[in-house]
């Protein structure tokens, strides 16, 4: 699961750095911006089944490689 | 012909000033407000004494003392032009030289202190707002402001990282707004949704129409939609008829199942602007939002938001795989050119030439772009769009890609050259080149850069001269315009013309 969330969140922000370094921070960095967190979201969904409440999304939540990986683990 | 937007949209405050114009996130704000607030500006601005030829600044983000600056400065007979608070130091430099203005109105805390024109601030404006109903200093537009007067000018990106401030005339606006009445049927009081920034030409497409014919606009700014927790805790509190937004940020809004007809009972119009918008987003929408009218429109700000449209209806998502992007606004002839500016026969590529009451009077200052996008087609004005399009069989026209290196990225229109110009001028890169990569159905996922060091001895390093970069990118270059991944080479291949070879690195990238 986890390497799957790194490829995908490699193949969004087209670096390597996700990889490497799991609490580079995604949004201040401007590795992800919102668009690119929509087709994060449907990755998600597409590749490992995990569906998140949009609505309960709150971007300080979601903002380094770990914390997504542990999101993702929590809602799968 | 004098104009009469300005007095149309008074005319609400003078029958009915307690109607509300503007929702900020349950803020209200009302006509009577926009006009007296507009009034004391217009009156402010008089008395500078300033030459009616000179354009005035707007710099701010999406609030209701935004929208008042501009009709008093409309007021005042000048033109406005709108720079976002989020732009960088540097853009706002860029436009203060190209656009020469005769006057600044702060609506946010300028980011500089040293201008050398007036420059109404922050706590000046808020002042002259606050007291405004003490001042009685009626002014009719109409008397002196012609037709032909620059309304607004809004600067897009270009090719030698300088950008061009495109000038749009009262009747330019007026042609605009007549056709969102008749053929969208936005003639009555109606809710708006309100997104993007105000120098953006989409935020035209919401704004004058809705306060022309009373409406309530619905404000979702930058701050709330950067978050979908807030995004998804605003959007039910609204009422919104009338949808307008890019096709990316309505994709943004698919992602919660509860953004259907159902929640959203209201939304009659869904106009989208600004980019492609894709067979799978308009399947979703009318999927979604069955009874809504759902509309593809096209048009480069240079022809005031677009000249074309179509109805998305079940019909069209069956015959078309790539959507049209529908037929041209009345009195507006819309032709197909090839290299030599003869007309190409149906079914074939052509670039798309608009004519007709749309087209901008040209770049503000700028003879040199204005005499080459602008030229003349059987003695008419038209504008080269730089967008190749095709005629089918129904006489629909199709998007079919760019003649240049023009992409569109979240809906914002970017010049590789400019990218790769901003690149050159950072003191680690020797040289740079720009391409788009593609995702799903043709849209552009991110820019990948390609660069080459100054220092030859860059492996291992690549990490630390990434940060470099992006950090002096950021201090001077729109945040959208930045590229999402760092390539690192000895060398960028070339054309058999000695020119480096994007094409051939855009195969690389994507895969072909």
């Amino acid at each position: 699961m986890k390497d799957t969330v790194l490829d995908i969140l490699a193949d969004l922000t087209g670096s390597d750095e996700v990889k490497t370094n799991l609490d580079t921070e995604l949004f201040n960095s401007g590795l992800l911006d919102s668009m690119a967190t929509v087709q994060l979201l449907l990755e998600l969904q597409t590749q490992l089944g995990v569906d998140v409440p949009v609505s309960e999304f709150e971007r300080s939540e979601w903002d380094t490689p770990n914390k997504i990986i542990a999101k993702v683990e929590e809602l799968g | 012909m004098t104009t009469n937007l300005i007095t149309q949209i008074d005319s609400w405050a003078v029958n009915d000033p307690e109607r509300v114009a503007y929702n900020f996130l349950g803020q209200k704000n009302t006509y009577g407000e926009l006009k007296q607030y507009s009034d004391a500006l217009a009156a402010r601005i008089k008395k500078l004494g300033l030459s009616r030829e000179q354009p005035i600044i707007v710099y701010g983000g999406q609030t209701f003392a935004m929208i008042a600056t501009f009709l008093g400065i409309v007021k005042a007979g000048h033109a406005y032009i709108p720079v976002d608070a989020h732009s960088p130091l540097k853009r706002l430099q860029d436009i203060k030289q190209i656009a020469q203005p005769a006057a600044c109105v702060a609506v946010n805390d300028l980011p500089v202190n040293d201008w050398d024109i007036p420059v109404i601030t922050a706590d000046e404006l808020d002042h002259l707002f606050t007291n405004s109903a003490n001042i009685v200093d009626p002014v009719t537009p109409a008397d002196y402001v012609a037709g032909d007067d620059t309304y607004y000018i809004i600067f897009t990106s270009g090719t030698t990282g300088m950008p061009k401030g495109v000038q749009i005339s009262h009747d330019n606006l007026q042609s605009f707004t007549d056709w969102m009445a008749e053929d969208f049927g936005i003639n009555h009081p109606m809710v708006t949704l309100s997104q993007p920034p105000y120098s953006f030409d989409l935020s035209v497409m919401d704004l004058y129409p809705t306060l022309l014919h009373g409406g309530m606009l619905d404000v979702l700014p930058q701050e709330t939609t950067a978050n979908f927790k807030e995004l998804f805790a605003a959007l039910p509190k609204y009422q919104i008829e009338n949808w307008v937004s890019t096709p990316s940020f309505i994709e943004m809004c698919l992602l919660s199942p509860d953004f259907n007809e159902q929640s959203n009972p209201t939304i009659k119009n869904i106009l989208f602007c600004g980019e492609e918008l894709t067979h799978a987003t308009a399947a979703a929408v009318k999927q979604r939002f069955p009874k809504a009218h759902v509309y593809n429109t096209y048009g480069p700000t240079e022809t005031t938001v677009a000249v074309t449209a179509v109805e998305i209806t079940n019909e069209v998502l069956d015959s078309y795989q790539r959507l049209p992007i529908g037929w041209p606004k009345n009195g507006t002839p819309v032709v197909l050119l090839n290299e030599d500016n003869q007309l190409v026969d149906q079914g074939e590529d052509g670039e798309i030439v608009i004519m007709g009451p749309s087209v901008s009077k040209g770049y503000l200052n700028n003879p040199e772009k204005t005499n080459q996008a602008f030229i003349e087609v059987d003695g008419k004005r038209a504008y080269k769009t730089g967008d190749l399009g095709q005629y089918d069989e129904n006489g629909q026209l199709l998007y079919k890609g760019r003649v240049d290196f023009q992409v569109k990225l979240h809906g914002f229109r970017i010049e590789l050259e400019e990218v790769d110009q901003h690149l050159t001028h950072v003191a680690e890169v020797a040289q740079a080149i720009t391409v788009p990569r593609y995702g799903a159905n043709h849209k552009v996922q991110q820019l990948v850069a390609y660069i080459v060091p100054q220092d030859k001895d860059f492996a291992g390093k690549e990490r630390e001269l990434t940060q470099s970069i992006k950090a002096q990118l950021q201090k001077n270059m729109m945040s959208y315009m930045m590229p999402g991944r760092f390539v690192f080479v000895d060398a960028i291949p070339l054309t058999p013309n000695g020119k480096l070879d994007r094409k051939l690195l855009m195969s690389e990238v994507n895969g072909k």
